[in-house]
């Protein structure tokens, strides 16, 4: 039986080949667009997966409540970690981590490997397995370091490197490390990454800071004994941060307005790490990310099944005298049920083997276009084909279901006398082109607005010079290179000004970023500012406009105690001409005073607010700012890149120009936008061939009446419209219900960013007429042939 | 063997019904060939439709076979379909896309036949209608007699008891229908099955040992 149905369907497919392609191609691209997008959302979500203890691992994050304003930080203090592991019970482990890029030298060769500086707990906590060596052994002493089987391939050329000596570059000075253990290579769905750990004690400020409570300055985690409640431990540890933060709280709560709880830590679970933007291994993907994949995933099958319903349903009209027929020889409506639930399935099995086909080629550009890393051995999985499999028994039950129950439940008679007619599924079908128009609406409309915000954030002032200076990462230079750098490029004919920072502005090559906030008490308020050490000119050489004052030069003695802050900030100390006034930010230091105030300027992303801020000047520098004024700044940056590689022999990144910085930043965006541009072309193309192949259906069973029609007078154009207008009445109010639907999900999309775009009506407007006209032009493809058609033909036959 | 009670069949119009057949009293007996005549809408196809089962009468009972049938469900209906009743269709109604060997072994797939079983049947009503040549050819590549034909095959291969046909020969020439007529009154007095037909032909009528003249909705005496 089931061989007959298959035979029949087989030929079915063939004889009516525009339905069997509109079908397979649009469901095979819709299942091939969601396989990828389901499986980047899976990657997403099982980042981390592969830790042992990892539902008992947190990681703490302080919450700063002050009225208004709440402030979450990852850092915290040395002698808080001491006090925690004695004082809060349930602590088995507890580990900072600190990222560094260290140079590594073995023999003559020396490499850059990420290093993690972490507490002898590290490797019992987290499931890093040791594939040499000893793992409870292998942190116990402040020499030893663990490789990863890669780290030890690249140094020794060789992946067993126990026992042998490397030097490390820590505070600009070689010091010599016994390999104690080899690890196996990081998974790729680890957020941490390490090529290298040594311990946290190796840590360039260790010593200076080990027992300072303020100095806040790594994340740190811990793992509970198994058992232990999150909300148990942070009622715990609370009660301990109570203890040794008390006069930081007195001095929050001062200002804090009747706020009761001013400063708390709360744990983090491992399994957020990646989406959380708390966490010091998030991703900078948004939470809502993967869903919106997922989201994206379940349109674009929805538009193709919504397809491959309506021409079932179309089709089996054309088919009602053998399903009449079927029943007259005694089938059941199951059996009928079956026979066209069979032929879909048998239709979505060579859409699902062509997408598979369609994916595994296009894995590789997708990867590249939208920066992910998914790989085909995530098939491997058993949960992975699982999904796949129920997901698409559920496709099919769906797709091919519906209309072969439909099908099964017609009366007899009515089919055998061939009185079905198209009109009496039209509710169902004109009610499914809405919801495919409408969705295609809304991704049009959703990704204009997307684009025009991606616009805005790149022709937004950011308030300083970022087309002509020069952003160089310093990576461990020591301080003579940092002057002869200096004095190089100050020889040079197209440089005009050369200053320095801590932090970089926008995202560099090094992909490093940061930002450092520091409070205290002015006049018995408390104040928050971000906290920035440049170098002298900074002003100058970013162009930024100076309000009042001046900019920190080296024609000043004093500068050193000087500070130039930014307009917030004196709105905040509560002055207009900041010039002149002293404060001290820290008990044990001297107190500074202003001698600039600078107009505000966007020194982190547009999706946050300015901030107030201080800029000092001694701190260490991280990165050397160059304005050049040239014709030919491609050549001016090669310059730059090959004068520092040739005076810093330990330079990794290379230079870049702070427009490109900034544009690095909205990556994420950029990545999105592209998805969502690709998954809006898509559905619109899937929702079009639907449309087409159901006005191939209308028209040729209009045939006669427009046969007749003509024949009585009716002109071309009459008819043109005439056939159009039912499919352009659909697309009508389809844009009417997706208009105020993408407005609403696109003005929550802009509420994450700070500084963005409005929403024009225009948008909706034009979304709207695109979708009109590309669905007259689909349609009038086929009206057109049919009023052209000459009327003897279509009469005669009858 | 068929037994008609007080049938009637309407349709409501307005406030009032519209009669299509009314109080039909009809007794067919096993092994009669009965030829229902009638001008158009005089209701024969309809009275055919509820002899096949495949409409319900308003009023009246119908008992096949002794057993009442008119209130069956659509599982006992659907035995009747597989097992007792042939169908054959003025407009052939084959299945397009199978073979002539296929769309004759339709039925026996329905009733679960075993595939040898099967096999050997569909050869005989082969073998017995002079097809075998034309058993891989589809549907339009047959003439209208042929089509027939094969629609007749279809129809006894499941070994029905009563065939009921609708216009056999509407669409044919009549020589043709000449062949079909010859066919059917072969299969009522060689095989013995009972065979009621709906025809606007006289010559059709007379391959039958009875008339039934239906007008108005009324058997005319």
């Amino acid at each position: 039986m089931l061989k007959s149905y298959l035979k029949i369907a087989w030929r079915n497919l063939r004889k009516q080949k525009v339905f069997a392609a509109v079908n397979i191609v649009g469901m095979s691209t819709a299942l091939c667009a969601a396989l990828l997008l389901s499986l980047t959302a899976y990657r997403e979500w099982t980042y981390d997966n592969f830790h042992e203890n990892g539902k008992d691992i947190y990681q703490l994050i302080g919450i700063e409540d002050t009225g208004g304003q709440v402030k979450t930080g990852s850092s915290m203090s040395k002698p808080l970690a001491v006090a925690l592991q004695k004082e809060v019970p349930g602590v088995k482990g507890i580990t900072f981590i600190a990222g560094y890029n260290v140079p590594v030298r073995y023999g003559a060769n020396h490499y850059y490997l990420g290093a993690q500086m972490v507490d002898k707990d590290f490797l019992k906590m987290f499931t890093f397995p040791v594939i040499k060596g000893d793992k409870n052994s292998a942190l116990q002493q402040l020499n030893q370091v663990v490789l990863t089987k890669r780290a030890s391939g690249i140094l020794f050329k060789d992946t067993d490197g126990v026992g042998k000596t490397v030097e490390l570059n820590l505070n600009g000075k070689w010091q010599p490390f016994i390999v104690s253990a080899i690890a196996a290579d990081i998974p790729d769905n680890s957020g941490m990454y390490f090529e290298l750990l040594t311990r946290f004690e190796n840590e360039p400020e260790y010593n200076t800071t080990k027992n300072d409570w303020s100095a806040s300055n790594f994340p740190l985690f811990v793992q509970l004994e198994p058992g232990v409640s999150k909300t148990s431990f942070e009622k715990n540890m609370n009660v301990v941060v109570n203890k040794y933060y008390k006069g930081k709280i007195e001095d929050l709560q001062k200002n804090a307005g009747g706020v009761k709880n001013v400063f708390y830590l709360k744990g983090l679970p491992l399994k957020d790490f990646h989406l959380d933007a708390d966490s010091s291994f998030y991703s900078g993907l948004n939470k809502f990310y993967p869903w919106l994949m997922i989201i994206l995933a379940t349109l674009i099958i929805g538009i193709a099944a919504i397809n491959f319903i309506n021409l079932s349903i179309a089709r089996s009209f054309a088919r009602s005298g053998e399903i009449g027929l079927r029943k007259s020889l005694g089938a059941q409506n199951g059996q009928l049920l079956l026979q066209f639930w069979a032929e879909a399935f048998l239709l979505c099995c060579f859409a699902l083997v062509l997408s598979l086909g369609l994916m595994i080629l296009l894995l590789p550009y997708y990867n590249q276009v939208f920066g992910h890393h998914i790989a085909l051995s995530v098939f491997r999985n058993i949960w992975v084909v699982t999904g796949t499999v129920a997901g698409f028994f559920l496709i099919t039950l769906l797709a091919g279901g519906y209309p072969a129950w439909k099908v099964a439940r017609l009366n007899i008679l009515q089919v055998l006398k061939g009185k079905l007619g198209m009109g009496k599924s039209s509710g169902v079908r004109n009610g499914l082109i809405v919801v495919q128009f409408m969705v295609a609406v809304v991704l049009i409309s959703c990704t204009s607005i997307i684009w025009q915000q991606l616009n805005f954030i790149q022709s937004a002032p950011l308030g300083y010079n970022s087309s002509q200076v020069i952003s160089i990462p310093l990576d461990n230079a020591t301080p003579s290179d940092i002057t002869t750098m200096k004095n190089r490029l100050a020889e040079m004919g197209e440089v005009r000004s050369v200053s320095g920072s801590m932090l970089n502005l926008g995202m560099g090559k090094d992909g490093s970023s940061g930002n450092w906030t520091r409070g205290f008490m002015y006049k018995d308020r408390h104040v928050s500012t971000q906290c920035l050490a440049v170098d002298y000119d900074y002003a100058r050489t970013l162009d930024l406009k100076i309000l009042s004052g001046r900019d920190f030069s080296r024609e000043y003695g004093t500068d050193s105690s000087a500070v130039v802050i930014n307009e917030l900030m004196a709105k905040q100390l509560g002055v207009t001409d900041p010039v002149g006034i002293t404060f001290r930010m820290s008990d044990d230091e001297p107190p500074v005073h202003v001698i600039g105030m600078v107009k505000d300027y966007h020194f982190e992303s547009l999706h946050k607010k300015i901030d107030p801020l201080v800029m000092i000047m001694n701190a260490p520098l991280n990165y050397i700012f160059v304005k050049v004024e040239t014709h030919n700044p491609v050549a001016s940056l090669k310059k730059i890149t090959t004068l520092w590689k040739g005076i810093n022999e330990l330079a990794e990144s290379d230079p870049s120009f702070l427009d490109e910085n900034a544009q690095r930043l909205y990556r994420q965006e950029q990545r999105f936008s592209k998805i969502f541009m690709s998954g809006a072309v898509l559905a619109v193309i899937i929702s079009c061939m639907g449309l087409f192949a159901i006005a191939v259906l209308v028209m040729a069973h209009r045939k006669k009446e427009i046969g007749i029609r003509k024949v009585l007078g009716a002109s071309v154009s009459g008819i043109v419209l005439l056939l159009s207008k039912d499919f352009l009445r659909l697309v009508l109010v389809a844009v009417l219900i997706a208009t105020p639907a993408a407005w609403y999900f696109m003005h929550r999309w802009l509420e994450g960013f700070e500084y963005h775009t409005t929403i024009h009506w225009w948008v909706f407007g034009v979304a709207g007429l695109l979708a009109v006209c590309i669905a007259f032009l689909t349609v009038s493809l086929q009206s057109v042939k049919a009023a052209l058609a000459n009327p003897v033909n279509s009469l005669t036959r009858d | 063997m068929i037994q008609l009670q007080k049938i009637s069949r309407h349709y409501p119009v307005g406030f009032g019904k519209n009669y299509i057949l009314k109080d039909i009293d009809l007794t067919i007996n096993e092994g009669e060939f009965v030829s229902i005549m009638g001008p158009s809408g005089s209701g024969k196809s309809t009275l055919l439709h509820i002899l096949g089962l495949l409409e319900e009468p308003s009023e009246g009972q119908y008992l096949f076979e002794g057993e009442r049938v008119d209130k069956m469900n659509e599982k006992k209906r659907t035995q009747l379909h597989r097992g007792s009743i042939g169908f054959v269709f003025q407009a052939y109604h084959l299945i397009d896309e199978l073979t002539v060997y296929e769309n004759i072994e339709t039925p026996l797939l329905y009733k679960n036949i075993p595939a040898s079983e099967r096999k050997s049947r569909v050869a005989d009503v082969l073998d017995r209608f002079n097809m075998v040549a034309k058993k891989d050819l589809f549907p339009n590549q047959l003439s209208g007699g042929q089509q027939q034909l094969v629609g007749i095959a279809r129809a006894i291969v499941a070994e029905p008891r009563v065939i009921l046909a609708d216009e056999p020969t509407g669409n044919l020439h009549s020589d043709q229908a000449k062949v079909i007529m010859q066919l059917f009154k072969h299969l009522n007095e060689q095989d013995k099955i009972t065979i009621v037909q709906v025809t606007h032909s006289d010559v059709n009528a007379t391959y039958g040992n009875r008339v039934i003249q239906i007008r108005d909705g009324h058997i005319q005496p």
